[in-house]
């Protein structure tokens, strides 16, 4: 008896049962939708925070100040700037570890050209800026060291910056207005599309001095700066930079090393450790989920596979009678039950790849599907199919043929 | 029952000639049904010897037992046993399914049964779109499709009326006509009178065996 033979009876008789076929697999495409959400969930995960690597660059702390309480006051957040030039130039001084430091000054404005007007973050920072944000230049060139010493009226823009005021247009050479200051585009960003929190493209960059005189010259007065982006010579160096970083800082700034200070440090290994752990978490969760389901759905199976064989005791009987082995009895239940899961399996696919398409429409989660966890789901549900219909299909290949013919 | 021991056949010397039609008379638990299983290869004597054939069928363990069944005997039975989801097709297509057939031969094979037993126009109708008398007609169909030595029917005519139980019994004796050997168990004399030989049970022992003067 050939196998095209076995699954044209076997398809026969689930489809004459077709309601307790699909309920049967009920269980497995459970798991198996678990299953492939689960992997998607994870090698999203691992993706995003490659990307964000890609994008921040990994070897990178950030220094911002921070409202200081220690007078009884609290200032508020971002009210007073306290990172100062002169603690760049400190920081770059004592540790030998650090390999560029780009500050920069900030501000939310209006930005009017080609007649439309949009309003976008104008960063003021110098070249490192590019380098360490893994900045790539789609078209013209970043700041000549001319234009940065005399405060040159010159500006890099983002890619949806050039969309909404320029549109397709090369934004290069043209006249742009930051507060009614004109400024000349002279390079234009490649996109580093956006996160879940901000559109990375919408930025303006200006040298560091243009923007202080011209821009924020009362935000941030004399050498303030907002914020700068420590860049450290390799990984290994990360957490240790980032402790010295803090003394040296506490030194210039005179606080007490365990009083609050008025900076905080951040680095983005922990915010991606943190994104990666809730991920595992959601995996985990769902792991057991699926691990359950499969199990219970294997169950069910075997359940309504034993309720099978003795409905169909005197079917059996009479296959024995004319001339079947017990060979193909058993391979018939067999593959009766290797069909249900593998229906189940398939229905949990395609029930995975909606919830994969949901979740990552609805809530913009990265998820990315891998075809590995298809192959997996396949894998997984046939042998469940087998090992869970193997007793059913044993049993009835053990009837004696008389007894069940007698059968009714 | 308890400790004593039923015996279902009791010191049972028979043969069958090539050829012959035998009709199998007694009561229930005659011994009948259990000498049926027997011939038909479905059982084993639990002592003594059966040989069909070449075969001495004591030994065979149950693949052997199957395969014999397969290629040399065709079962006719008094419910029919049709598998209901199968079309009178596919139910007479079975034993040929696990003697191996390829499909065009199987087919083949199928419809000529089929037509043997005039039922060429009912090929894709399902047995519960069949009458009694063409349900038992797909049976022997089915029983024949693999060109056996022996039919075995056990009250073939038990669930039809007696007009349907002629023409199957008239079936029934074309079939011995071509030279296939045919047992028949019943308890009815008018279709025991279609055997040439008669075998009458009671409590697992022959109690008359003769030739059917009458046929």
């Amino acid at each position: 008896m050939s196998i095209t033979d076995l699954i044209y009876l076997s398809q026969k008789s689930l489809r004459s049962n077709i309601l307790r076929s699909i309920l049967t697999s009920l269980g497995i495409i459970i798991g198996v939708s678990s299953v492939i959400t689960m992997i998607s969930i994870g090698t999203g995960a691992r993706i995003e925070v490659e990307q964000q690597i890609e994008r921040f660059g990994s070897n990178n702390l950030i220094v911002r100040s921070q409202s200081s309480s220690n007078r009884g006051v609290s200032m508020g957040a971002n009210s007073v700037n306290t990172l100062t030039l002169k603690d760049m130039e400190a920081l770059k001084e004592e540790l030998p570890a650090i390999k560029a430091i780009a500050p920069n000054v900030a501000l939310s404005t209006q930005i009017v050209a080609n007649g439309n007007n949009w309003l976008a973050t104008v960063t003021g920072t110098t070249n490192d800026y590019f380098d360490l944000g893994n900045w790539k230049f789609e078209n013209g060139r970043s700041f000549e060291e001319e234009e940065l010493s005399s405060g040159a009226r010159v500006a890099i823009i983002g890619k949806t910056v050039q969309k909404n005021l320029f549109d397709t247009d090369s934004p290069i050479d043209e006249v742009i207005r930051i507060n009614k200051v004109p400024f000349t585009v002279i390079g234009l960003l490649d996109e580093k599309g956006g996160t879940a929190w901000a559109d990375l493209d919408d930025t303006v960059i200006v040298p560091l001095k243009t923007a202080k005189q011209r821009l924020v010259a009362k935000k941030f007065p004399g050498d303030q700066i907002r914020s700068m982006t420590i860049n450290v010579r390799s990984s290994d160096l990360l957490f240790k930079t980032e402790k010295d970083v803090d003394t040296v800082m506490r030194k210039l700034h005179k606080i007490s090393a365990n009083g609050n200070p008025d900076f905080v440090i951040r680095n983005y290994a922990q915010f991606l450790n943190a994104r990666q752990e809730s991920s595992r978490v959601m995996s985990i969760l769902l792991a057991t989920v699926a691990g359950i389901s499969l199990i219970v759905g294997g169950i069910g199976i075997m359940n309504i596979m034993l309720v099978t064989v003795t409905e169909r005791t005197k079917e059996i009987g009479v296959c024995m009678s004319v001339g079947a082995k017990k060979r193909d009895i058993l391979l018939q239940f067999l593959i009766e039950s290797l069909m249900i899961s593998l229906i189940g399996g398939l229905i949990g696919i395609a029930l995975g790849l909606g919830v994969i398409f949901g979740v990552s429409e609805y809530f913009k989660w990265k998820m990315s599907l891998d075809y590995m966890s298809i192959v997996l789901s396949f894998v997984f549900s046939s042998s469940i199919g087998i090992i869970f219909g193997f007793y059913p299909a044993r049993k009835a290949a053990n009837l004696n043929p008389i007894d069940a013919l007698r059968y009714e | 029952m308890g400790d004593n021991k039923l015996l279902a056949l009791d010191n049972i010397d028979l043969s069958i000639s090539e050829g012959d039609f035998v009709s199998i008379m007694g009561s229930s638990g005659s011994g009948k049904s259990t000498l049926m299983n027997i011939i038909g290869c479905l059982d084993v004597p639990s002592s003594g010897e059966y040989h069909f054939r070449d075969n001495n069928v004591s030994t065979l363990n149950s693949n052997k037992l199957a395969e014999l069944r397969n290629k040399d005997i065709g079962f006719v039975f008094q419910n029919f046993n049709l598998l209901p989801r199968l079309n009178a097709q596919e139910n007479v297509v079975l034993p040929l399914l696990y003697s191996g057939k390829n499909l065009k031969e199987r087919n083949k094979l199928a419809i000529e049964a089929l037509e043997s037993v005039g039922l060429k126009d009912r090929v894709h109708h399902r047995p519960n779109q069949l009458s009694g008398g063409q349900q038992q007609r797909v049976s022997i169909a089915r029983a024949i499709a693999g060109s056996p030595k022996l039919i075995l029917a056990d009250e073939p005519t038990g669930a039809l009326d007696s007009k349907t139980g002629l023409e199957i019994m008239k079936i029934l004796n074309d079939l011995n006509a071509q030279g296939i050997t045919i047992v028949l168990v019943t308890h009815e004399d008018d279709i025991a009178n279609y055997g040439s030989r008669i075998i009458k049970m009671k409590d697992g022992k022959i109690l008359e065996d003769k030739k059917n003067v009458n046929n």
